[in-house]
């Protein structure tokens, strides 16, 4: 895996986490 | 910079055999400068759709009652104004800038995904139309506002979705942007190319690349969760089904806050170019403009409620959020320190892009002094929502940010066409801007005082005057961009031949290793610095 692909998995992972994390809180929050 | 001129493969074409020409030209390019082009072309037509509305706001608040508009259309209009000058103008033109500075200011090649660049760029049209198609929808264009506040939103029709839809493209597009540009930066300098040896303009995109991908995705999740109180029986802001409306503000601003410097930093990275090559002199304080731009970054993330200081928050909250956004003041005013530290006894010349920078760094700091005045919990309860807060942040976005695109655009204008733009129309472009500009936003602070709401389409004869006078400034403002268009039309058609160093205070690698116009490819080979 080039290191370009591993800087961006990194970047993506941080960015989907964020956006679910973010939702999934205040859905069990609410729950 | 100590640099050995290295123009190994600039000279040729890259030869791939496949040579697209006309529309499918810029429809497949994967070419960074390309792409930067058609961001900046974009948010320029964006520019002008969002500064059509806003005419039509300032034509309706010419005098008091209802004169052009019904108020819903009002509405519409002061939403879509702020969402297209926001998404759709300020932060693709800094996209634009970065897509044709960063490879060239490192040493790079193109940008590290060039593939995800061209889906980056070409997301936006879509996300546009979807904001426009809005307007023709059952209902109209959401009035909500460009915060897009819950339980309003929940309310609105089907162009609410729409406009959804468009902020998820809209984020996805700058996340894509984001990841290359870190990309691009972390790994493609060149050798010798030190992250601290960076042009500032690196710096300042290297750490909004790492803000919109940690605040895009905060959005994205807030008006996900719009759309599923919308259409899937969820209660996230919905009071009724027991969610809370203030906590959409508070994801909203989470998100929002960070936005203001995402917009704020390229521009100052702009600016800290264009200063010292007009100043003739080395940035000053380099790693502390470095550090202080990393303490606006960080600042920004814990200051949030400032915004929403009036919803009812404890005191010891207000206070939290009222230190912290007094503290930004001390990172930002180094940079200005900086910036004129820059100037002071340097070879000064007044070229049409080191006026619209002298004019960021004057104007931006008192729509920061507005701002500091603003942090105040005690005196933002009393200004909340008034033409105060119109004229601060249009001091730092719509003169701010606009500026420091007018001064990046004809500081490298030269590098990008090989033209050279006509000085003296410049120069008049400059003082028609600040000056209209001045006319519409200085009184508004005015306004905003004696107690003018923001968004209403009437007002009390008391506000009259003032926005007499703002509005003739906005239509001011509003003609003289044409000039710029203008300006622009007849460099590119028939602008004398730049010359190679136009700007001789001018140091990055763009200017030193490269001709002048920059070839379609560049730095096949990296350069060698010392």
């Amino acid at each position: 895996m080039s290191r370009n692909l591993k800087t961006a998995l990194v970047l993506v992972a941080i960015a989907l986490t964020t956006f679910s994390a973010i939702i999934a809180k205040y859905w069990m929050l609410n729950g | 910079m100590s640099a050995v001129v290295d123009t190994h493969g600039q000279a040729h074409g890259d030869d791939h055999g496949y040579h697209p020409s006309g529309i499918m030209r810029w429809i497949t390019t994967t070419n960074h400068k390309d792409i930067g082009t058609l961001y900046l072309w974009f948010s320029f037509t964006m520019f002008m759709i969002g500064g059509a509305m806003a005419m039509v706001i300032r034509l309706e608040l010419f005098s008091p009652g209802l004169q052009w508009v019904n108020p819903d259309f009002f509405n519409q209009m002061t939403t879509m104004h702020g969402l297209i000058m926001v998404f759709g103008a300020i932060m693709p033109a800094f996209v634009g800038f970065a897509n044709w500075q960063i490879p060239m200011m490192i040493g790079a090649p193109d940008m590290a995904f060039a593939r995800l660049n061209n889906w980056s760029f070409w997301l936006l049209p879509f996300a546009a139309s979807l904001l426009v198609i809005s307007f023709f929808t059952p209902g109209g264009a959401p009035g909500v506002g460009w915060t897009m506040y819950a339980p309003l939103t929940v309310q609105m029709g089907v162009g609410m979705d729409l406009t959804i839809f468009a902020v998820h493209l809209l984020g996805m597009s700058s996340i894509m942007g984001s990841i290359n540009i870190i990309t691009t930066i972390l790994n493609l300098r060149a050798p010798g190319m030190t992250l601290m040896r960076m042009p500032l303009f690196c710096w300042t995109w290297l750490i909004t690349a790492y803000l919109l991908v940690a605040a895009m995705p905060v959005l994205a999740g807030a008006v996900t969760m719009t759309l599923t109180d919308r259409h899937f029986g969820t209660s996230f802001f919905n009071a009724a089904g027991g969610g809370d409306p203030v906590l959409y503000q508070h994801i909203f601003w989470f998100f929002g806050h960070p936005e203001v410097y995402i917009i704020a930093l390229p521009a100052f990275g702009v600016i800290s170019q264009v200063i010292p090559a007009f100043s003739r002199k080395p940035l000053f304080g380099y790693a502390s403009m470095v550090y202080a731009t990393s303490a606006i970054a960080i600042l920004s993330f814990i200051v949030w409620a400032h915004h929403m200081y009036t919803v009812g928050m404890p005191v010891a909250g207000q206070l939290f959020f009222m230190y912290a956004t007094t503290l930004i003041a001390v990172p930002t005013g180094v940079k200005v320190f900086n910036w004129v530290a820059t100037m002071w006894r340097g070879s000064l010349s007044f070229e049409t892009p080191m006026l619209f920078a002298v004019g960021f760094v004057f104007l931006f700091t008192l729509g920061g002094m507005t701002g500091l005045v603003l942090s105040l919990a005690a005196v933002d309860i009393q200004l909340h929502d008034t033409y105060y807060v119109v004229a601060h942040f249009h001091y730092v976005m719509a003169i701010g940010a606009v500026f420091a695109g007018y001064a990046g655009v004809y500081f490298w204008f030269p590098k990008w066409t090989g033209k050279m733009y006509d000085e003296t129309l410049g120069k008049w472009h400059f003082w028609l801007s600040v000056v209209f500009i001045n006319i519409t936003f200085f009184v508004q602070h005015f306004s905003g005082l004696a107690g003018m709401p923001r968004r209403v389409p009437d007002y009390p004869l008391m506000f009259e005057t003032w926005n007499k006078i703002s509005s003739i400034g906005a239509f001011g403002f509003g003609i003289a961009q044409f000039l710029f268009l203008y300006i622009i039309i007849k460099a590119i058609r028939s602008g004398e031949q730049a010359p190679e160093r136009p700007w001789e205070g001018a140091d990055s690698l763009e200017w030193t290793h490269l001709p002048t116009p920059a070839p379609h490819h560049s730095f096949h080979t990296p350069p060698v610095l010392k």
